[in-house]
């Protein structure tokens, strides 16, 4: 069950990668390569990535509950090992000028940024979910009172 | 075993008494659901064994296969295993929070986000005890009384 859950999750995160890719992607491209134009296949990128992004999470995986010191140390692999995946994937490729250190670095800084605010978003839908349980909480201990 | 209820006098002393050739697994369930129907459970510490009130108890933790019960400043170790001890004490507000641990609900101060959709139980005693995210819904419905 409980790795089911975690690979439910690992599938709501692929589908906001996929999205915030496209969105990165086409923000350097429009930079750096306004004029480019591509072919049906490039629409499938996004998703190859995310799935390849989508590896370097299951580190957090664990059988056993993870202490919030060791979860941190486990996610800034998770970090490391994204950034590695996605420079792989730009240096493998012949579409992506590696020559360029600003378009490395725009690259390395994406990966942040999206690894960033996808944390941010799950922190936030969590904040909301603590503050309902918190106000069941207070309605509960009231009632038990 | 044969059961026999006697009724005494206002002034005598009630008690329930199990008279048994061997103490076994099924007299210790007995005993152990007549304490707990009256708040309390048996708890050693230093080799002294404590009636302790379950309303005392923040939460019970198995570490290692050992059951430990917590008191706001005392640690006390248990002869139940924490699955026994979740069906008997799941009237006494305690739920079960993680693999490990039941939580009683009354003791909490507020809840707080941790990483990965889990969250942490700040207890009035200070305490911090992870809520695994798959007990999450468990505790959802405990509060809104479901």
């Amino acid at each position: 069950m409980e790795f089911k859950r975690f690979l439910v999750n690992k599938l709501i995160l692929f589908f906001m990668l996929s999205t915030m890719i496209t969105v990165a992607v086409s923000l350097i491209g429009s930079a750096y390569d306004s004029g480019a134009r591509f072919g049906y296949g490039t629409l499938l990128t996004p998703i190859k990535y995310a799935a390849l992004c989508l590896l370097p999470t299951l580190v957090t995986w664990s059988k056993r509950e993870l202490s919030a010191k060791e979860l941190l140390i486990r996610k800034a692999l998770m970090l490391l090992l994204l950034e590695a995946v996605i420079l792989f994937i730009a240096f493998t490729s012949s579409v992506i000028d590696t020559e360029s250190v600003r378009v490395v670095l725009d690259i390395a800084g994406s990966v942040l940024v999206i690894f960033v605010l996808a944390n941010l978003f799950l922190w936030m839908k969590d904040s909301a979910e603590a503050k309902e349980l918190n106000r069941d909480l207070e309605t509960y201990q009231k009632h038990y009172e | 075993m044969d059961v026999t209820i006697k009724q005494i006098g206002a002034g005598e002393q009630e008690q329930v008494l199990i008279c048994c050739r061997e103490v076994t697994e099924e007299v210790q369930e007995i005993a152990f659901f007549v304490r707990s129907r009256q708040g309390r459970l048996s708890g050693v510490r230093d080799e002294k064994q404590y009636e302790i009130p379950v309303s005392e108890l923040y939460y019970i933790e198995s570490v290692d296969g050992q059951t430990f019960l917590y008191t706001k400043a005392q640690v006390y170790e248990s002869s139940y295993r924490i699955y026994e001890l979740e069906s008997q004490l799941r009237a006494k507000h305690f739920l079960r929070v993680s693999k490990s641990t039941l939580l009683n609900l009354m003791k909490i101060r507020s809840i707080q986000p941790a990483l990965n959709g889990r969250f942490t139980a700040v207890l009035h005693s200070g305490e911090k005890v992870i809520i695994s995210r798959t007990y999450v819904k468990a505790l959802k419905a405990a509060l809104k009384g479901e």
